[in-house]
């Protein structure tokens, strides 16, 4: 058992270690073989988006032009739109134009894919932050007091609550709320959207609604999970048994030894929810008048306007992925024992 | 992170609140509160939805007196009163709930039997079999249902069976998800082993010893998802699929009312409150039948 | 100020498992001195883990603690927690078997010391960072001053013992609990690992209670032997005189069944023959009776009361060995 290194160039050579162990690290290769994965899936998405879109009756043309149109006038914008291609060389032309970034344009507003994105995602994203930001913050001290006492007061009274809150649907809820606060109350808005350039405490009055439509579910959620987890670390560790030998008050083995260890898991778990959250986006956003992706998307289905389509199931997917991978990422890395690599002796 | 495979979290499904350990030290009478409570209010929803209105004096939910149309609630003849069309709303109540269960018990049926196949096939044969089935079921959880299911009610036009469908492409992926992580668990015990070594056959292997070992976990994820089933139903009647009006559906119900919320609430509050009571009580016997039998 | 620092009288810990009621630790008495050692000798179930937790109050909720325990003249049994907690880690304190599952995988070893230290102490960070250097230095880790920067998994096994030890140190407990300490260890760590606590015990006048199956270990490193089965003491004597003059059979066949270098090669080992008892079945005998040579009817029917039959040396048994007869 020996560190004789010279003081002075330990940091250095501590650094440089770190560094060869990051890059034949197994968390490295880890990511880009996820990566690597990662591309099929984001193949069959987007070439099943295609097939199903495609399948469907009428397309662009036809829904540009109206119901009065003659089939030569179709078929005329038809061509023009390039919808006359075979199935394949559509998506073919598609695809490779998408993997460099170019997105291509909307059939019905000639508007370019990448700009709608831009104006619309940022929307959804703020909202969906929002819903995320009020269910944390809350999850984590419901969560302590519960596990502080399990089975007691508190504890019971959280999950009755938490167990109703995770049984309403989000669309009832936007309703009831709605209902509430802006038909009888009259304090809030209940549709439309204010940027944040504009005015911030409009953006976030109009916002509150729709993310606590969402937020709700998810703060019930968490909480029952972040609960669980802190038992099973409270009852079942042998580190919590130290920390009460050493004389450590409760509530502190609580938030300082049992918290740290199961964030891990609440981290992985928001990361895996995003996903399967924008789904339920898309309804509120419908409901609230929030002119996020979501509405976009259903207009686009409605005006068979697939590059639309097609660029926002790509962003979906990519999204959904890329959280995918960070939530098992995240898990090794936040983990000190495989960041800080094997043991020395 | 508990018991909890990523994919019923995926799911959105809640973990248990209660533990095993503590239920035991309570002893008898706790198991049989959290599985008996509920599975008497899901039977009586039930009853409700599916027996009452043949028995009892419903009025049909649909074809109603336009005459009548919008009539308050204690009305004689109509106790929750009528719709906008004349419709009885006690009946579009009991007949709603009857499609919305009926949608929610064949996804998870269709989502047990074809995903928990699919899932255990997968788990069992591992290797490249196992991974290429994998990336597919990846695919379609990448896949915005909402798409697909927009789509089909485009294309094939909203239906009670083409809902099934859309949102099968749902609960299949997430119960062969379910199904294999319990597979995995399953094969390396030693009864697998033998039995695998004495020459099983493979369809036996898989109905005569995986499956019902495989199954209480499946049934569970099973009824904690059903509510998750009846709520999504609901969203997609809000972007046009889903059973298609005139006849109900909660989904639908709610979807309709949101337009004369502030002149007709309870068109809303009804069908909502009714969602609200059949999601509680499945889940609430979900969870106790995860605690009875995670326990073991 | 009385002469002993510990005095554990009639002590009875029962746990509440699936409707019945277990019996952990039956009556058991026994006193440690100031800056004695005391070993406390059982087989897995014996109740020696439980009544050690029992003196740091550090038992689930479903456990029910009877009889006394006397620390400095306070009575443990009944003690608010919140008074206990003031007794952890700077009264008594624990050194436990695992070290592995015993620190905190995701908190520095620096940071897990000093807590150990500011529980006790109003101490200011940089003052409990300086102390926690000199805990790792009295317990000898090398290279201390980067081990406080580490995490637990960067340390091999013998240097998460010495940590745990040092956490244990940190608040100058009066007795320290070394529960298996050294079971997870190799033979050459453990004895090093011993020869530490020894060493710490003369220098900081601290009493120790050590916890183990290994009568060897007690041997060459405790004033005092109890010898625990089924959750009662079933023999107590000094070391000397224990090994010396062995009376209860339970003892002589945990001594024999040390291999020793002396017998014939492949001669075959000597083990205790059946299995503890079912500690949920309160049988109104000896519990020893299924596996004792020298076993009779009324051993099944009485139990024997654990008695000073000479001087210095308690023991429970209606028959027990004789000097140099070996049953």
């Amino acid at each position: 058992m020996s560190s004789t290194s010279a003081p002075l160039s330990a940091p250095l050579a501590a650094r440089a270690g770190r560094a060869r162990r990051l890059a034949s690290s197994p968390t490295l290769s880890f990511i880009v073989r996820r990566l690597l994965a990662a591309i099929p899936v984001l193949l069959g998405v987007t070439f099943l988006s295609f097939v199903v879109m495609n399948s469907l009756p009428g397309d662009a043309a036809q829904e540009l032009l109206g119901a009065q149109a003659t089939p030569a006038e179709i078929h005329q914008l038809e061509i023009k739109l390039g919808l006359d291609k075979p199935f394949l060389t559509r998506y073919w032309d598609w695809l490779h134009q998408a993997v460099i970034g170019h997105l291509g344009h909307s059939l019905s507003s000639g508007q370019s894919v990448a700009s709608i994105l831009g104006s619309d995602l940022p929307v959804t994203f703020e909202l969906v932050g929002f819903a995320f930001v009020i269910s944390l913050a809350l999850a984590v001290p419901l969560a302590l007091v519960s596990a502080r006492k399990p089975n007691g007061v508190a504890d019971r009274l959280s999950m009755m609550f938490s167990m109703a809150g995770l049984s309403i649907a989000p669309y009832v809820l936007a309703l009831v709320l709605v209902y509430v606060f802006a038909v009888k109350l009259n304090v809030l808005p209940a549709i439309g959207w204010v940027p944040p350039g504009q005015s911030v405490w409009q953006n976030i009055r109009y916002l509150i609604l729709p993310a606590v439509s969402i937020g709700l579910g998810l703060l019930c959620f968490y909480t029952r999970l972040l609960r669980a987890d802190l038992l099973e670390q409270m009852q079942g560790e042998d580190y919590v048994v130290t920390a009460r030998a050493k004389g450590v008050r409760p509530w502190r083995v609580l938030t300082r030894h049992a918290l740290r260890n199961s964030l891990f898991g609440l981290i992985t778990v928001v990361a895996l929810n995003l996903g399967t959250l924008l789904g339920f986006t898309v309804v509120i956003e419908d409901i609230f008048g929030i002119p996020g992706i979501g509405h976009e998307l259903l207009q686009a289905i409605d005006n068979r306007d697939i590059p639309v389509i097609e660029g926002i199931v790509f962003v979906f997917a990519v999204i959904v992925v890329l959280c995918n991978l960070a939530a098992d990422v995240l898990y090794s890395v936040l983990d000190p024992r495989i960041r800080y690599g094997r043991p020395t002796e | 992170m508990a018991d909890l495979p990523s994919d019923l979290v995926v799911a959105g499904v809640a973990p248990a609140a209660d533990e095993a350990a503590v239920a035991k030290a309570g002893g008898w009478w706790r198991g049989r509160l959290g599985v008996t409570v509920p599975a008497v209010m899901v039977a009586f929803i039930f009853g409700l939805c599916f027996i009452w209105p043949i028995i009892g004096p419903v009025p049909p939910p649909t074809g109603g007196n336009i005459l009548s149309s919008s009539l308050p609630a204690f009305s004689p003849g109509h106790f929750l009163g009528t719709d906008a069309v004349g419709n009885d709303e006690w009946s579009r109540l009991l007949y709603g709930g009857r499609a919305s269960l009926e949608i929610a018990l064949a996804v998870q049926a269709i989502g047990i039997v074809l995903g928990g196949l699919i899932g255990a096939i997968a788990g069992y044969l591992g290797g490249w079999r196992d991974a290429t089935i994998m990336r597919v079921l990846d695919v379609f959880i990448a896949f915005p249902g909402l798409v697909l299911a927009v789509a089909i009610a485009q294309g094939l036009g909203p239906s009670e069976l083409h809902t099934i469908w859309a949102l099968s492409f749902f609960s299949v992926p997430a119960s062969a998800r379910i199904s294999r992580a319990a597979t995995l668990q399953l094969r390396e015990q030693t009864f697998m082993t033998a039995a695998r070594l004495s020459g099983t056959s493979f369809p036996r292997m898989l109905l005569g010893h995986i499956a019902p070992n495989i199954l209480p976990q499946l049934l569970t994820y099973a009824l904690l998802g059903i509510g998750i089933i009846m709520i999504l139903e609901g969203a997609l009647s809000f972007v046009g699929l889903g059973v298609p009006p005139p006849a109900p559906s909660w989904g639908n119900m709610i979807a309709q009312g949101q337009s004369t919320i502030s002149a007709n609430p309870r068109f809303v509050f009804l069908p909502s409150a009714a969602l609200f009571i059949t999601v509680v009580s499945f889940n609430l016997l979900g969870e106790g039948l995860r605690a009875r039998w995670g326990s073991q | 100020m009385s002469q002993s620092l510990l005095e554990v009288s009639d002590l009875r810990v029962d746990f509440r498992h699936d409707g019945q009621i277990v019996r952990a630790v039956d009556r058991l008495t026994y006193s440690v001195a100031r800056g004695q050692t005391v070993a406390v000798i059982g087989e897995s179930g014996s109740g020696k883990t439980v009544s050690s937790r029992a003196i740091m109050g550090l038992l689930p909720q479903t456990a029910k603690v009877t009889g006394s325990i006397r620390f400095d003249d306070v009575e443990m049994v009944g003690l608010p927690e919140k008074a206990m907690r003031g007794h952890r880690g700077c009264g008594v304190a624990m050194v436990f078997q695992d070290p592995t599952r015993s620190l905190n995988p995701t908190m520095r070893i620096g940071a897990q010391i000093r807590e150990a230290i500011q529980t006790h102490e109003k101490a200011s960070r940089g003052a409990a960072h300086d102390r926690a250097l000199e805990l790792l230095e009295l317990v000898r880790l090398p290279a201390a001053k980067e081990r406080l920067e580490q995490y637990p998994h960067q340390l091999s096994g013998g240097m998460r013992q010495r940590v745990m030890i040092a956490i244990a140190l940190a608040a100058s407990p009066k007795l320290l609990i070394a529960d298996e300490a050294t079971t997870a260890l190799d033979v050459t760590t453990q004895a090093q690992i011993m020869e530490l606590l020894r060493d710490l015990q003369q220098r900081l006048g601290m009493a120790l209670i050590m916890i183990s199956h290994d009568l060897g270990l007690a041997a060459s490193f405790a004033d005092e032997v109890v010898v625990m089965y089924a959750g009662r003491a079933v023999e107590r004597a000094p070391t000397r005189m224990l090994f010396s003059h062995v009376r209860m059979p339970y003892t002589r066949a945990l001594l024999d069944a040390i291999p020793r270098l002396e017998n014939a090669s492949h001669a075959p080992l000597a083990a205790v023959p059946g299995q503890p008892p079912n500690m949920a079945l309160r049988e109104p005998g000896c519990p020893f009776t299924p596996r004792c040579p020298n076993s009779t009817d009324q051993c099944r029917s009485h139990a024997p009361a654990f008695e000073e039959h000479e001087p210095g040396h308690l023991w429970a048994c209606w028959h027990p060995c004789e000097d140099g007869v070996r049953p």
